[in-house]
């Protein structure tokens, strides 16, 4: 679709990993900073006549 | 009025000069049909088509067009108040619309303005428009414009006629909007008027001719409308029906539209979209109630609407001007033209 | 094709007069070259308006959705596998139904017609593997294989694959068909590049939704486009709600489109929509060796797990 990869990320956590959940949210969130603001499919003011 | 001879090599100054002056709408091929759009600076209209395949509506209604602006930002005075949208644009000229396009913005001002109400965007859309038609040489097997009212070479609502000669246009001067168009292009050779006028209707009358299909309309306004209504027809003209947009949005006379207002962080707009009476939306109510809830009732809406009571209300012709783009384009192949017909024979004796 | 015709016409009386149906969907001939209407014979003198010829392209299945009567139904290869995952979807039942199956021989594309006489068309007569047309430019023969939807070209399955009948033997099916080449041209694309690719692809779209309506998959009593309260998508013309409304719509019918071509064949502004569902098609038959409407005794990939389901994007 021309997303980036890695900024779509899928992961399976049971509810008993809640070290595997930080250690999850820690590494997607850096991982997006890293990729920086989205700038695709991102509709700041509609296109109007 | 004058007669303008436009030989084709001083065409594309003439356009280039023009864009000085007014915005210039005109057909222009994309993929694999023609389509209104403004010209940028070095584009020359592409008059070898039949029909565009949308209308040239678009050019005076968008299908979204910002109506009101507003701020949500409560730093501001006139946070929450609707400011309407400035218009900066000035005047537009749409060259190369067909005689039925041109007349349908006729039957669209009937609804966006009237003594009582105006459509202020319609309205001032509309006349700072002027409209250059170009005559239909070679009309559609699909066209029918001569039984709705028009013809290839109809002149109504045009401020130009041009009429495409071997290689030149002669432009039949139909306004003074029209003449200071010209004159903006510096279209300045004055053909002799009787003699231009023998071509013109010799034209004319092999495209008239050559219109093959034909709508009978006679008996819609004395139809009665509740019984035509409950007419058993419906259910075989809505079978095949998908219930899309595709005739809404290509007829140059549907005017619908749907408010909505969008808001990104502090910015709003008010805006219009065309909308259809196909769309299940369309008449669905706060409640949750829908008085056409199917797709029979959607159908039938749609052409009660265009032949009878646009007939009735108005008594000046059916909400249609012939331009075959519905029954060129509908998917499922549902053909207004045995439709109306349907309609207008409807209750009488067939001998 | 006449032959077919007059089987179907046959078949179709004959289930009416005997009372197994209480009525028959098929087509009849349109008003204008190329195009059929879907049409609903109830009585057997109705039955001679049924008419088939290669351009039936409307997928007959959308017509199908909840209907409570007993129905009889002209189906082509791909109407056939949208039968299929209606009946697994309980949007028809089987013992509904009685599946008039017609192999077929592909659909003409009715642009690649205008092209071929570069522009209007008066009449399409077909001859066999031959088609001639006749417009004002003069008569133009072409082979008809030159001139089929893009998705007949690339049709494995022209035979229903569910029938109660059928109006003649099967044809053979195509093979050696390259079904993916489109998809793997924009898989190859960088991000930019794909980008670019669907902005200029959905730039004419004027959301009319004729594509989704003319799509046998899309029968939700209320589109996700629709949805006001929240409302989902802007109902502009704005290019990320274009894109929005096509992506979406293309992941709605993974695992369940059949490739049928409806939706491209509706399209008035001539978009090939058809490249976001092929690349869901190709996912499916790549990941769980899938294809839709083949069987009636498989559930689609997308409602059942099994064990060996590829997992390797989760982390």
């Amino acid at each position: 679709m021309g997303i980036e990869p890695g900024r779509l990320q899928f992961s399976w956590i049971s509810s008993a990993e809640s070290t595997k959940f930080v250690d999850v949210v820690n590494q997607v969130t850096d991982a997006i900073k890293a990729l920086g603001p989205n700038r695709y499919l991102v509709k700041n003011q509609a296109k109007v006549a | 009025m004058k007669t303008i001879t436009i030989e084709m090599s001083q065409w594309a100054a003439g356009i280039a000069k023009l864009k000085d002056a007014y915005r210039v709408w005109s057909p222009v091929r994309e993929n694999d049909y023609h389509v209104f759009k403004e010209l940028n600076k070095d584009a020359l209209p592409d008059l070898d088509f039949s029909n565009t395949r949308l209308s040239a509506k678009q050019a005076i209604y968008p299908q979204t067009q910002k109506m009101f602006e507003y701020t949500l930002d409560e730093s501001r005075p006139d946070h929450h108040i609707m400011h309407e949208a400035p218009d900066t644009t000035g005047p537009q000229a749409v060259i190369g619309i067909r005689p039925c396009d041109a007349a349908a913005f006729l039957l669209v001002q009937k609804n966006f303005n009237t003594p009582q109400y105006k459509d202020p965007y319609w309205v001032k859309a509309y006349e700072k428009t002027t409209l250059v038609g170009l005559a239909c040489n070679n009309p559609c097997s699909t066209c029918f414009c001569t039984s709705a009212g028009g013809g290839p070479f109809d002149e109504k609502g045009l401020d130009v006629l041009l009429v495409a000669d071997k290689d030149q246009y002669l432009a039949k001067v139909l306004t003074d909007k029209g003449a200071k168009l010209l004159d903006a292009a510096g279209f300045k050779d004055e053909a002799d008027a009787a003699g231009a006028q023998v071509t013109i209707d010799a034209l004319r009358e092999k495209a008239d001719a050559a219109i093959n299909s034909e709508i009978a309309t006679d008996q819609l306004g004395a139809q009665e409308t509740l019984t035509l209504y409950d007419a058993p027809f419906w259910e075989e003209v809505a079978f095949a029906c998908i219930n899309c947009g595709t005739c809404t949005y290509l007829c140059p006379t549907c005017w619908c539209f749907d408010i909505q207002d969008e808001v990104r962080g502090h910015n709003g707009v008010r805006m219009r979209n065309w909308d259809s009476c196909m769309f299940p939306l369309f008449t669905l109510h706060g409640s949750g109630h829908n008085p056409r809830d199917t797709k029979i009732h959607r159908v039938r809406q749609r052409f009660m609407h265009k032949l009878k009571y646009f007939v009735d209300k108005y008594d000046d012709g059916i909400q249609c001007t012939g331009c075959g783009r519905c029954v060129r384009a509908c998917p499922v192949n549902i053909d207004i033209r045995n439709v109306c017909n349907q309609m207008n024979r409807f209750g009488t004796c067939p001998a | 094709m006449l032959q077919y015709q007059d089987k179907i016409q046959a078949i179709a009386a004959r289930l009416l007069k005997e009372c197994k149906v209480d009525l028959v969907i098929g087509f009849r001939r349109g008003t204008v070259p190329m195009m059929n209407e879907p049409y609903v014979a109830r009585t057997a003198e109705q039955t001679t308006n049924l008419i088939w010829d290669s351009h039936c392209g409307i997928n007959l299945t959308n017509y199908l959705t909840d209907r409570k009567e007993k129905i009889g139904i002209v189906a082509k290869g791909c109407d056939s596998r949208n039968i299929v995952t209606h009946i697994l979807e309980n949007k028809i039942e089987r013992d509904q139904l009685y599946i008039i199956g017609v192999p077929c021989q592909g659909m003409v594309d009715k642009r690649k017609i205008a092209q071929a006489v570069n522009g209007a068309v008066d009449q399409v007569i077909e001859n066999g593997n031959e088609i001639t047309i006749k417009g004002p430019a003069g008569d133009k023969t072409v082979t008809k294989a030159d001139v089929l939807q893009n998705n007949c070209s690339l049709c494995k399955h022209r035979n229903p694959t569910i029938h109660d009948e059928m109006v003649a033997e099967p044809v053979a099916e195509q093979t050696d068909i390259d079904a993916y080449e489109s998809v793997r041209a924009i898989e190859a694309m960088d991000i930019d590049a794909k980008r670019a690719y669907f902005e200029k692809l959905l730039e004419p779209c004027i959301r009319c939704y004729a594509c989704r309506n003319a799509c046998p998959l899309c029968y939700c009593p209320t589109c996700f486009v629709d949805e006001h309260r929240p409302q989902w998508v802007g109902k502009s013309t704005d290019p990320v709600d274009n894109m929005t409304f096509h992506f979406l719509r293309a992941y709605h019918c993974a695992g369940r489109c059949t490739d049928c071509g409806a939706c491209e064949r509706a399209c008035p502004v001539g978009i090939k929509v058809r490249i976001f569902t092929k690349k869901l098609e190709k996912d499916c038959l790549e990941l769980f060796g899938w294809e839709a409407g083949l069987s009636l005794d498989t559930r689609p990939p997308l409602d059942v797990y099994r064990p060996e389901d590829p997992d390797d994007f989760i982390k």
